[in-house]
C-alpha cells in the first residue's frame, strides 16, 4: 500500500487497513480485473478491427499498454485510463493555472500538463467589457490583468498547430483568484462533471475543482458588473490591511483540510464528500489542526467505506 | 579468500550462486515529486524521484521539438559506502552513472508522445553494497511507471559474476571488489532486447554468455516483481477511488 | 522556488495574523511528526524525521582517528548535510550548495560549542579511547530527502534521534603494544556503548511574518519571512547557539521575546520528539 506516513497506534491500524480493505471489496471485480501495468497485453479481438487508443501500442500484432491504468473499452476504441499522471487536457475543461511569464501577447500558465499552457490577449474578456480589436495599448497593460504568479481560473479552447495549448477566459467567471489557497491533487482524482465553480453560501468560500488537479479554496467574490471594477479596485488596496474574516477562513481552512484528507486517502473529489467531510469534522469536534491527524484519516476511511457500502445496498 | 564455499556451495552472505538478495520495492515515497519509488536489493537501497513531464525550463539544452528531453542525475549520499570517503560532486563515476541510467531509461521511454517537455530523474543512493547502477535504473522504471510516463516496456537491470569458477547472481559489495569480473546488463523484459551491458575484468568467451544469461534471468525475475507492484498500486488507487 | 500570487500572500499573511494558518494550525504548532530509528543499518545510528511533507534523513558513523595535538583529550565530531535533488529540481548538480553549507554550518554551530568544543552537545572527552593516540571521529550526515519548509529543525531532530540511536563498539586497549607508538586496540561487535543525548539541544525556529512570528513554517510560508531566529534550547532549557537568518532587521526586544517563546516551545517539542522515539524504538523491537 502506498505509505500515508501517519503516525499510526497499533489499532488505528489494524482499522484503517480493515477501512481499505472493505473499500477493495466494494470495488466493482471489473475494476481490478481490468488492472494493467506498462507492458501488459491486452486481450482483444482481432477481427472487431479495434482502434487503440491513448495508452496502448501496437507490439508483433499484440496491444500492449504503455501506461499503469484500467483499460476502458468505448466501442472499438481500446485505451488505457491512467490514474496517477500529469494532466489530460480535453476542450472545454475548467482548469485552474499559475501564470508563469508574460509574453508578446500571451501569458503562459503552468497548469500540471507535459507543457505550458497559453492565454491569448485575444482570448479573453478585456476590463471594460467591450468586444473590440486589442490595441498595442492593451499590449503595454496586460501586467494589470495578470501578473506572474497569479492564480488564474480559465477554460481549455484547444490544441494549435505547432502543439501547444491554448485556454480561453471569455466570461465573467473566468479570470484571478484572489484572496485563498490553492492546492494541488493527482489530476485523476477530479472527474468531469458539468459544474467545477462551486459558491457554498453556507460557508461563503469560493471552492473551484480545476480537472487539472489545481484546486481552489477562496473567499467568495461577488461577480460584479463591470463599472463596478474600477472602484473596487481603489477599494481593494484601501482595504489592504483587512484580512478574510476569522469565520471565513476557518471554513476556508476545513474545507482545505478536507480535501488534503481525501486525496491523500485516494478518494474521487466531488463537492459532496468534501463538505461531508468537513461537516463530520465540525459535528465530531475535530479541531482544524487535528483533521491532518491519524484518526481523522482513519474516521474518513471508514465513513467512506460505510458511505460506498451503503450506496451498493441500495442499488441492489 | 573463499567467495563459494567448496563444501556447501553457498555464498559469503548465505545465498546460493543464483540466488537473488530480496527486492523490496514501494512507490510514492517523496510527496512532491510526481512520481517516486524506493528499491532495494539486500542491503542496498535507493530512491528514484521523478519530476514532469513539464515544459522545458532551459531552452538552451532542447535537441529537438518532436521528442521530451529526459534528464538524469545520480547522487550518492555521504552516508551509503561503507568507508566515508567526501567526494566532490559531479564526480567521474557519478557523471557516468548518471549519463547510463538516462541512456536506458531513455530507451524505454515514449519520448515522441511529450514533445516541448522534459523528464527529470533524480537517484538517490541511501546505501550502497553492489549493484547500484542495477537497483538505480530499477528504482527509475518504478518511479516513471508512477508519473504516468508511457513506456515501451519496463527496463530493469541486475548484475552477475564470475568467482571461485562460479557464475554468481546479483553481486554483493564484498563479491563485487573481489576483482572478478561483473556483468551489468539492462532489458527491455517483454521485448527481451538488451538495453545495457557493461562489463569489467576478463572472462573467456563461453564464460561470458553463461553468466550474461544468468544476469538476464535475474532482470526477468526483477521485471516479474516490479509488474506485481506496480499492479497491486493501481488495483488499489483504483478502488480506493470509487 | 515557490511563487504565490498577491492574493495568496495576503490570505497567508492574513492567517498569521489572525493566528489561524493555512492549513489550521495556530502560530506555535507544530506539524504532525514522524520518527523511525535504524533505517542506514551501515550505520552506527540513524533516524528519518517527518514533519509534514518535509522528510530528513541523519546518519551517525564512527570511525577510529587521532586526536588533534590542540585536544589531546578530545574527540572529533563533523556534521554535513546535503540536499537530494529528489526534493526538488532546483536542487540539481550544484543548486543545493548553498543551501546544504548553510545549514551544516548552522547545526555545526548549534551542536559542536564553538572550536573549543566546550559546551559541545555530546561530550567529546567520551570518545577519547587513548590519550592524544586514538579517539572516535563522528562523522554526523544529514540528507533532505524531500523539502517542505523548516529543514534545519527537521536535521536537528533527526540527529538527536540518531544519536540516541547510536552504538559505539566497546574497546580494548592492550598496553603492552603501546612501547612503539601506537596503541593496539582491539574493537569488539558486540559490546556496544549508548551515547548519554540528554544534552543534546533541539532547535526552534521562528519565523517572522509580517508582526508575529510561528514555528515549524512550510515552504510558502518561509517565502513570506521577514526573517528568522533558529535557537537551539538543551533539556534543560539553555541557550546553546543561535542563527538569526533573513534581511529584516529585528529590534532587540522583540530578539529577546523570541528566544523566551522558543525555550517555552522547546520544552513542548521535547515531550513530543521523547514520546516518538518511545514509539520508534517499540516499533523497532517488534
Amino acid at each position: 500500500m502506498r505509505d500515508l506516513h501517519l503516525p499510526l497506534n497499533q489499532t488505528q491500524r489494524v482499522r484503517l487497513e480493515a477501512a481499505l480493505h472493505e473499500l477493495q471489496t466494494l470495488a466493482p471485480a471489473a475494476a481490478s480485473a481490468a488492472a494493467v501495468t506498462v507492458a501488459d497485453n491486452i486481450a482483444v479481438n482481432h477481427e472487431d478491427n479495434i482502434l487503440k487508443g491513448h495508452g496502448t501500442t501496437d507490439q508483433d500484432g499484440e496491444v500492449v499498454a504503455t501506461l499503469c491504468g484500467v483499460v476502458e473499452r468505448v466501442n472499438k476504441l481500446v485505451y488505457v485510463r491512467t490514474l496517477r499522471a500529469r494532466y489530460k487536457p480535453e476542450v472545454g475543461d475548467i482548469i485552474v493555472g499559475r501564470v508563469i511569464e508574460i509574453a508578446p501577447k500571451r501569458w503562459r500558465l503552468e497548469i500540471n500538463f507535459s507543457q505550458d499552457a497559453v492565454l491569448m490577449l485575444s482570448s479573453m474578456n478585456l476590463p471594460d467589457g467591450i468586444q473590440r480589436r486589442r490595441t498595442a495599448v492593451d499590449e503595454l497593460n496586460m501586467r494589470s490583468i495578470f501578473e506572474e504568479n497569479d492564480v488564474v481560473c480559465a477554460e481549455v479552447r484547444g490544441f494549435q498547430h505547432d502543439g501547444s495549448l491554448h485556454l480561453q477566459a471569455r466570461s465573467q467567471k473566468y479570470g484571478k483568484l484572489q484572496r485563498g489557497q490553492l492546492l494541488t491533487v493527482p489530476a485523476y482524482l477530479v472527474k468531469r462533471r458539468k459544474l467545477h465553480f462551486h459558491h457554498l453560501e453556507q460557508y461563503d468560500v469560493d471552492l473551484i475543482l480545476g480537472c487539472n488537479g489545481f484546486i481552489w479554496v477562496g473567499e467568495h467574490v461577488v461577480v460584479r458588473e463591470i463599472a463596478d471594477l474600477k472602484e473596487d479596485e481603489q477599494k481593494l488596496s484601501a482595504e489592504a490591511e483587512t484580512f478574510t474574516p476569522i469565520e471565513t477562513r476557518r471554513h476556508i481552512c476545513r474545507l482545505a483540510n478536507a480535501v488534503r484528507v481525501l486525496s491523500a486517502l485516494g478518494f474521487t473529489l466531488t463537492v459532496e464528500l468534501i463538505i461531508q467531510t468537513a461537516e463530520a469534522s465540525i459535528s465530531s469536534n475535530v479541531e482544524i489542526n487535528d483533521m491532518l491527524g491519524a484518526e481523522f484519516y482513519v474516521q474518513t476511511a471508514e465513513r467512506e467505506a460505510k458511505r460506498r457500502g451503503d450506496l451498493l445496498g441500495k442499488k441492489r | 579468500m573463499e567467495y563459494v564455499n567448496p563444501l556447501t556451495g553457498f555464498r559469503v552472505d548465505g545465498r546460493r550462486p543464483n540466488e537473488m538478495r530480496q527486492l523490496k520495492g514501494e512507490v510514492g515515497v517523496v510527496s512532491r515529486a510526481d512520481g517516486s519509488a524506493l528499491f532495494e536489493m539486500g542491503n542496498t537501497r535507493v530512491i528514484a524521484a521523478v519530476y514532469g513531464p513539464r515544459e522545458i525550463q532551459n531552452r538552451s539544452q532542447q535537441q529537438n521539438n518532436k521528442e521530451a528531453l529526459v534528464r538524469c542525475e545520480y547522487r550518492m549520499a555521504e552516508f551509503s559506502t561503507g568507508d566515508r570517503r567526501r567526494k566532490p560532486k559531479g564526480d567521474r563515476r557519478s557523471t557516468e552513472i548518471s549519463l547510463v541510467i538516462r541512456q536506458t531509461m531513455e530507451a524505454s521511454i515514449l519520448t515522441h508522445l511529450m514533445p516541448h517537455s522534459q523528464i527529470d530523474i533524480f537517484v538517490q543512493v541511501l546505501q550502497a553494497d553492489g549493484g547500484t547502477r542495477s537497483a538505480c535504473i530499477n528504482a527509475a522504471t518504478l518511479a516513471l511507471a508512477d508519473a504516468g510516463i508511457p513506456m515501451r516496456d519496463i527496463v530493469t537491470s541486475c548484475s552477475a559474476g564470475y568467482l571461485c569458477s562460479t557464475p554468481l547472481l546479483d553481486l554483493n559489495y564484498i563479491e563485487d571488489s573481489a576483482g572478478g569480473a561483473d556483468v551489468t546488463v539492462g532489458i527491455l523484459a517483454k521485448m527481451d532486447k538488451v538495453t545495457l551491458l557493461q562489463m569489467d575484468a576478463k572472462l573467456p568467451m563461453d564464460t561470458f554468455e553463461t553468466v550474461m544469461d544468468l544476469a538476464t534471468e535475474g532482470c526477468k525475475a526483477i521485471a516479474t516483481y516490479i509488474r506485481e507492484v506496480l499492479l497491486e498500486n493501481t488495483k488499489q488507487l483504483e478502488c480506493q477511488r470509487g | 522556488m515557490v511563487g504565490l500570487s498577491e492574493g495568496e500572500k495576503h490570505f497567508i499573511c492574513g492567517g498569521i495574523a489572525q493566528d489561524l494558518r493555512a492549513d489550521g494550525r495556530t502560530r506555535l504548532q507544530f506539524r504532525a511528526l514522524t520518527v523511525e530509528t535504524g533505517i542506514i543499518p551501515q550505520a552506527n545510528g540513524s533516524a528519518r524525521v517527518r514533519m509534514g511533507a518535509t522528510e530528513v534523513i541523519a546518519s551517525v558513523k564512527a570511525e577510529l582517528g587521532k586526536p588533534t595535538i590542540l585536544h589531546p583529550d578530545k574527540g572529533k565530531v563533523s556534521i554535513y548535510v546535503d540536499c537530494s535533488p529528489t526534493a526538488a529540481p532546483m536542487f540539481e548538480g550544484r543548486g543545493s550548495e548553498e543551501l546544504s553549507a548553510e545549514l551544516s554550518v548552522a547545526l555545526q554551530r548549534c551542536l559542536l560549542g564553538g572550536k573549543s568544543g566546550a559546551g559541545a552537545a555530546i561530550d567529546l572527552s567520551s570518545l577519547i579511547v587513548v590519550e592524544g593516540k586514538a579517539c572516535w571521529d563522528l562523522y554526523i550526515d544529514g540528507l533532505v530527502v524531500s523539502s517542505d519548509g523548516n529543514l534545519l529543525d527537521a536535521l536537528a531532530a533527526a540527529i538527536k534521534v540518531a544519536l540516541s540511536d547510536t552504538g559505539i563498539p566497546k574497546v580494548n586497549v592492550s598496553l603492552n603494544a603501546e612501547m612503539d607508538g601506537e596503541p593496539e586496540v582491539d574493537i569488539s561487535d558486540e559490546e556496544f556503548l549508548q551515547f548519554d543525548t540528554s544534552g543534546v539541544p533541539v532547535i526552534i525556529t521562528l519565523t517572522k511574518v509580517g508582526k508575529h512570528y510561528i514555528v515549524d513554517a512550510t515552504s510558502e510560508e518561509e517565502s513570506q519571512m521577514s526573517s528568522a531566529v533558529s535557537v537551539s534550547v538543551n533539556s534543560h532549557g539553555q541557550i546553546c547557539g543561535l542563527t538569526k537568518r533573513g534581511g529584516a532587521g529585528l529590534d532587540p526586544s522583540v530578539i529577546f521575546d523570541m528566544i523566551s517563546v522558543a525555550k517555552n516551545v522547546s520544552q513542548r517539542f521535547y515531550t513530543l520528539l521523547e514520546s516518538e522515539i518511545a514509539a520508534a524504538e517499540a516499533a523497532a523491537d517488534e
